[in-house]
């Protein structure tokens, strides 16, 4: 081997070791965009469902205190359909037997107010208190009914 | 003054309903986030965006993440509604709660299996990829019992705003699974590609 070519080689010998290094840190830079890119994608995501969560929750809360919730609007109805069925049938008793009038249309009254903060309380919970219709906490519930249709006037 | 009265008794009436509210909304943002995840899931099959796979990956990863989490809220939330009075066995324990049985239980079911189906991601490499790749076809269908279960037992089931935002990521996701199963050499060749 001459001279000349062991001079051209000594280079050729650094060389690898610095484009070996030059690599590395393009595949450590190329990893470090990737990690960083996933870890703003995360964050996106999570920045959205909050949002989505909070949009929501801005919207079913509106929606309950503005008195325009589906479940209130269809308990209110069963109510108001119930109510003059019980009133229907005990005018109806009523003129069937006369002397019975004033306890009939008592009856119906009673009955009628009776049902509102029951029905107040299951429209709450989307129908499922149906099943809690006797609970303990029904004076809570007719409060807060109470509440909600006194901000809806 | 008068506005901030309005306000007081505004807040002082929905009070009792805070579980409640938040039990409806985390189940609408997990809709709405499961519905993308599986448009997602789909497009990383698919040939459309096939030098974005790494992107979509995480994406759909994030989002599965993200819905689990909000139907965890959306059940335990339900524990803390004085007026339900769900236990921890009617929220967790299919065809156990009373009411709306079939509905609560199909909701129930769509969460486990999302649940399994989803982590099991992370337990691939013991399941065997291919193996993985085959069960995790089944999230579709969970997802497709959610929806269901959120259409026929859901509070909002009825209003427009709900089935809007419900259409615009639910066809697009129902289209593109229509697509993938009516053309199998697509999806064998997508799961190939893999």
């Amino acid at each position: 081997m001459s001279a000349s070519a062991r001079t051209a080689e000594q280079p050729r010998g650094k060389a690898p070791a610095r484009s070996r290094r030059q690599a590395e840190a393009l595949v450590r830079e190329r990893r470090d965009a990737v990690r960083r890119r996933a870890r703003r994608i995360r964050r996106s995501v999570a920045a959205v469902s909050v949002t989505l969560f909070a949009v929501a929750f801005l919207v079913v809360y509106v929606q309950l205190a503005s008195g325009h919730d589906p479940a209130l609007v269809a308990n209110a109805e069963r109510r108001a359909a119930s109510a003059t069925s019980v009133s229907r049938e005990s005018s109806q008793s009523a003129t069937m037997s006369g002397s019975s009038t004033g306890t009939g249309s008592g009856a119906s009254d009673s009955s009628a107010s009776g049902s509102e903060p029951e029905t107040g309380e299951s429209s709450a919970s989307g129908g499922e208190a149906e099943t809690s219709e006797s609970s303990a906490s029904g004076s809570e519930a007719s409060s807060g009914a109470s509440a909600v249709t006194t901000s809806q006037s | 003054m008068h506005t901030a009265a309005n306000i007081l008794a505004t807040a002082t009436a929905t009070g009792p309903y805070l579980f409640w509210i938040t039990s409806r909304a985390a189940g609408i943002a997990a809709l709405l986030l499961s519905s993308v995840s599986v448009c997602v899931g789909l497009l990383m099959g698919g040939r459309l965006l096939r030098h974005r796979r790494s992107e979509l990956r995480i994406t759909h990863e994030a989002l599965s993440l993200a819905t689990l989490t909000a139907i965890v809220v959306h059940g335990l939330s339900l524990l803390g509604d004085s007026y339900v009075h769900s236990s921890l066995g009617d929220i967790a324990i299919p065809f156990l709660d009373g009411y709306k049985t079939l509905w609560t239980s199909m909701g129930i079911v769509a969460f486990w299996a999302l649940l399994v189906l989803g982590l099991s991601y992370y337990a691939r490499g013991r399941i065997g990829v291919q193996r993985w790749r085959m069960l995790h076809r089944f999230a579709a269908l969970a997802w497709i019992l959610g929806l269901v279960h959120s259409l026929g037992e859901g509070t909002d089931a009825g209003q427009a705003w709900f089935l809007a935002s419900v259409a615009i990521v639910a066809v697009p996701a129902l289209s593109m699974l229509a697509a993938r199963r009516l053309s199998p050499a697509s999806a064998a060749q997508a799961g190939a590609t893999r």
